[in-house]
């Protein structure tokens, strides 16, 4: 019954979004009040049925209905409460379930506390927020339908994935959506506007606070994963530069540039088209996340199960969103020029100039990112694009960028006095200069040290450069002190944000410098009583306890005792669990801070003699990272709190009483002659459509290639065309000579490498009969297998072989380019490997392709 | 419909699973300073049955022979750039997580370059452009009393006509 609600509720939000997207829209194009004001209650509506619906949803989660499909896939009676809940949006259904949510609850935003909007923008963003929830609505109907039941209903579920088992991705997702669907609020502003073809500050004071409530929840979020990442995973590392962190990273890059362009837009109503531009593709980059991690199209560490049919549809719902707000742009964009002047060295500069970093360093992620699905699609073959290539790439981008973060600031509006601006840093080039000096000292000379130095000094100059800022305001040490505490008192809430959040940003470099130079490791098979020294802690290994019960895992915990100087540190007991449901392992890892570094300890496999392999790391300055990103994240809320931010801000009655008529006129006909543009000018603003055009083109060739079983993670060979390499091999039946590279000249042969742990193998082994019956000598490579294991599965099964050869520990595989049993290879008469195929042969395969070939060679 | 729901589990962490970091020490060569040489290297070369891992971070078996075939080729004398070269003779440039500069990889590396220069060249033609329109700021508010001042005479003036 409750599933059936909340089938309903949403099915009728479908409705209510149809009419949300059109009847607000047609009223302002008409200059209808009533219809446009039926905005409001049509967004009241949306979010009360998505309530019930996502409600309906946790209701079934946390009562564990196994009538429904979901539950019974994600949950089990023995979860905790806390993963009950959090399992609604830990699998791909109820995650789109709780997108929306979000998006209807900024449409809620919208309509509580936009009343003093004009209402044509108010009811025109509402439309495009509609058109977004009623694209999103019908994509969970049609093909991730959470509310499907099963029938007979299963005792019980199959439970959650212990990895997401964990209070950091329980909150992970909430957060990251409400920074990405935030995104949205900028995004349906902005078409509005271009649909009215007016950009005013009053625009840019509505967009900005959500802009930062957006950024603020996407720092945290990402901050969140990463964390995740780091105390779950035993790895040590907090960023791994995988495509779906990338997705992440991507949307916060651009939407921090956003952040600080409408500040521009706001304050000096100048830069509006490009802020126009951002919050397009902030939005848009926050879409393809969405897509990205759904569909397929790019191999990732942690993603949802992969299904073309909603890539397909999630690429449609781009197609629409990201290629009619660009079009919308080209048409739009000229129209919304003008503003305040400025000279190039003034603070809007110094905003640019932050932009243009931004994008930069946006671009490079999506390039990285996407390069290996461009490179494969043009048919030059397979690339990785890892960590090397990014830590590589983005260094000279951030590096300026930080630079310029303490100079900005101190730029005064139109025109800044730069040899002032420097003047005023001399502090902080003085703290930088001492804070590498103190590095190079202190942890001697040597490359690493060289590139932490730098690291700590630029985290110095952008530390105490933001704080040279703060102190210019006040006035400290240049007027009295009661003046300068009455200055602080009453310096804008927004100003300390800046300063805080900057801060913030300085002390998150000081975690990634620390950590990459100094981080110390050690990895031993310790026994009880034995101890490890690492960074000059002793870690004493107690013993290891099995059978510990869980709520829902047992575990086998060990025991470390942490010392300095012989002064006890601290207990550490990192635990390796298996999980009731499903029966999955989970390495838990221990670790003690003291706020400075981090020893992280975990536990892996057992060996003889109670001993096991620990792997201990020592982490300077990670803490730093994850209370830097929590300090950003402080620095926008603090300036949230600002008045002049606070959301829903009325507008500045007078200002919107004395509209000036010249401004009104110019926007009801944005073509009107005066500001007719060039057609030369045209063209620019239609290339990032064209650019999207392009990347839709190979989005939809991956997805087709998806279709037909081809996924990205098929590697094609380098060894053909090349001699076979030099191979010696025993015999895995007393009856057989065995088998040698030699052995290959004179004939066509077909080679498979089989084992009889490999599924597919047994899949494929009935069909290699009919290679020999085409005449072709079949020779099986016997790869990483037990003799008898395999000769069991050959007495079971039958033997298709010509001859069969071992071997026992792969290199031979490896030398042939092996990744995936079974996989064959057809080499011809001079042993020159001439194809591949990887995984398990169909009749289809044998009789069209193999064969063909190897007649050809004959 | 159930069986397509059913193949379309939840979210998949493939290949991080629970247990602890791949490399083993059974594994580790004796002289240290080989053995670091060997570690970063292998975070260099990409796990192929993973998803989209180092080998050193891996847990796959394939991974494991790998990291034990950097090794022997590690004591054997070869050079870093030897050992990956020989892992690429067998498998390609796609094991490399840091692939190299050749036509393939032009954008790539080339790219973030473009990228800033297009990003500032954009920043540049928008500020000539932007500072050489006329400047179309509100009027103030004592502007905008005047104007209405002028409009309510030019109305007077007409109707006395």
């Amino acid at each position: 019954m409750i599933a059936e609600v909340g089938l309903f509720a949403l099915i009728l939000a479908l409705f209510v979004a149809a009419f949300q997207s059109t009847v607000p829209l047609v009223g302002a194009a008409r200059g209808d009040a009533a219809w446009m004001n039926l905005d409001r209650p049509a967004a009241f509506a949306q979010f009360a049925l998505i309530t019930i619906s996502f409600g309906s949803l946790m209701w079934l989660h946390v009562t564990s209905d196994f009538s429904v499909m979901n539950v019974v896939q994600n949950s089990h009676t023995d979860k905790p409460l806390l993963y009950k809940i959090s399992g609604v949006w830990g699998n791909h259904e109820g995650s789109m379930m709780l997108w929306t949510f979000i998006l209807v609850l900024y449409g809620l935003a919208v309509s509580v506390f936009g009343r003093d909007l004009p209402p044509g923008l108010r009811a025109r963003a509402l439309a495009v927020q509609g058109m977004i929830g009623f694209g999103f609505i019908l994509f969970i109907l049609m093909t991730s339908n959470p509310f499907t039941r099963v029938d007979p209903a299963p005792l019980n579920g199959q439970g959650l994935n212990p990895l997401l088992q964990d209070p950091g991705l329980a909150f992970h997702p909430p957060f990251l959506y409400l920074g990405y669907v935030g995104f949205s609020m900028a995004f349906s502003f902005a078409i509005a506007a271009l649909i009215e073809g007016r950009v005013d500050a009053a625009w840019a004071r509505w967009v900005r606070p959500w802009t930062l409530v957006a950024w603020c929840a996407l720092t945290l979020g990402v901050a969140m994963g990463s964390w995740w990442s780091y105390y779950t995973l035993g790895w040590g590392g907090y960023w791994a530069w995988d495509p779906v962190e990338n997705a992440s990273f991507m949307p916060w890059l651009a939407g921090t540039a956003l952040l600080h362009s409408s500040i521009v837009a706001e304050k000096r109503d100048t830069m509006k088209a490009w802020t126009i531009f951002l919050a397009i593709v902030t939005f848009s980059l926050s879409l393809l996340g969405t897509f990205l991690v759904r569909s397929g199209i790019l191999t990732s560490v942690h993603s949802f199960a992969n299904d073309p049919a909603r890539g397909r549809f999630i690429l449609a719902l781009l197609g629409i969103v990201i290629g009619g707000s660009l079009i919308l742009y080209a048409i739009r964009a000229l129209a919304l020029k003008g503003g305040g002047l400025f000279s190039p060295i003034s603070r809007e500069s110094g905003l640019l100039f932050n932009n243009v970093f931004l994008s930069a360093a946006a671009g490079t992620v999506f390039l990285g990112t996407l390069y290996p699905l461009f490179m494969d699609a043009l048919g030059l073959g397979k690339v990785s694009v890892g960590p090397p290539y990014f830590n590589m790439v983005m260094l000279p981008l951030m590096v300026p960028l930080i630079l310029l973060m303490a100079v900005g600031p101190l730029l005064s509006w139109k025109r800044g006095d730069l040899p002032e601006a420097l003047s005023r840093l001399k502090f902080a080039l003085i703290a930088t200069l001492l804070a590498i000096a103190a590095t190079l000292i202190f942890a001697g000379l040597s490359s690493h040290s060289v590139w932490a130095a730098l690291g700590i000094g630029l985290a110095a100059w952008l530390f105490f450069g933001a704080l040279s800022e703060w102190a210019g305001r006040i006035g400290l040490f240049q007027r009295s002190f009661s003046d300068s505490l009455h200055r602080a008192l009453h310096l804008p809430r927004s100003a300390y944000g800046m300063t805080i959040s900057h801060m913030g940003m300085a002390i998150v470099l000081l975690g990634v410098a620390g950590s990459l130079a100094w981080r110390a490791e050690y990895l031993e098979v310790m026994h009880p009583g034995e101890s490890a020294m690492v960074a000059g802690y002793r870690i004493a290994f107690i013993g290891a306890q099995e059978n510990v019960a869980g709520p829902n895992y047992t575990a086998e915990r060990g025991t470390f005792i942490v010392t300095r100087d012989g002064q006890f540190v601290a207990e550490l007991q990192p635990e390796r669990r298996v999980y009731a449901n499903p029966p999955e392992p989970k390495s838990t890892v221990a670790i003690h801070t003291n706020f400075v570094s981090d020893i992280y300890v975990v536990l892996g496999d057992p060996g003889a003699n109670n001993g096991h392999v620990v792997h201990i790391f020592h982490n300077p300055l990670i803490p730093w990272l994850f209370f830097g990103a929590l300090m950003m994240v402080l620095g926008g809320i603090v300036s949230l709190t600002d008045r002049h931010h606070r959301i829903g801000a009325p507008l500045r009655r007078l200002g919107a009483r004395f509209r000036p008529p010249a401004i009104a006129v110019a926007a009801a006909s944005p073509l009107a002659v005066e500001h007719r543009p060039k057609a030369a000018r045209r063209w620019v603003y239609l290339l990032p459509l064209a650019g999207f055009a392009v990347l839709a083109g190979f989005f939809i060739w991956r997805l087709h290639l998806a279709d037909q079983g081809i996924t990205p993670s098929l590697i094609p060979s380098v060894m053909i065309d090349k001699p076979a390499p030099d191979f010696d091999l025993p015999p895995l039946l007393a009856s057989d000579t065995g088998f040698k590279t030699a052995d290959l000249k004179g004939k066509v042969t077909v080679v498979n490498f089989f084992a009889s742990w490999c599924v597919p193998c047994r899949e494929e082994h009935g069909y290699l009969s009919l290679v020999m019956q085409a005449g072709l000598p079949l020779v099986g490579i016997n790869y990483k297998d037990r003799p008898e294991d395999a000769k069991a599965w050959l007495a079971e099964l039958g033997n298709p072989f010509k001859t069969i050869a071992v071997d026992a520990h792969g290199r031979t595989g490896i030398d042939f380019g092996v990744y995936g049993v079974p996989e064959t290879y057809l080499i011809d008469k001079q042993g020159v490997i001439r194809q591949k195929w990887t995984g398990p042969l169909t009749p289809d395969v044998i009789r069209d392709e193999l064969i063909p070939q190897a007649e050809k060679l004959k | 419909m159930r069986s397509r729901f059913a193949a379309l589990a939840s979210l998949v962490l493939l290949m991080v699973s629970g247990s602890a970091l791949a490399i083993t020490p059974d594994e580790m060569l004796a002289n240290p300073k080989l053995e670091a040489r060997a570690r970063s290297i292998d975070k260099e070369l990409r796990c192929l049955v993973c998803q989209n891992e180092n080998i050193d971070d891996s847990n796959a078996d394939l991974a494991r022979d790998l990291r034990l075939l950097v090794r022997k080729r590690v004591m054997a004398g070869d050079s870093d750039e030897q050992v990956k070269q020989y892992i690429v003779a067998r498998y390609g440039n796609y094991v490399l997580l840091k692939p190299p500069f050749d036509a393939e990889t032009y954008l790539l590396w080339l790219g973030p370059g473009i990228l800033l220069l297009g990003a500032a060249g954009a920043a540049t033609l928008y500020y000539r452009r932007a500072m050489r329109a006329p400047n179309k700021a509100p009027l103030s508010e004592d502007e905008i009393r005047r104007l209405a001042a002028l409009i309510a005479d030019s109305d007077t003036g007409n109707k006395g006509t």
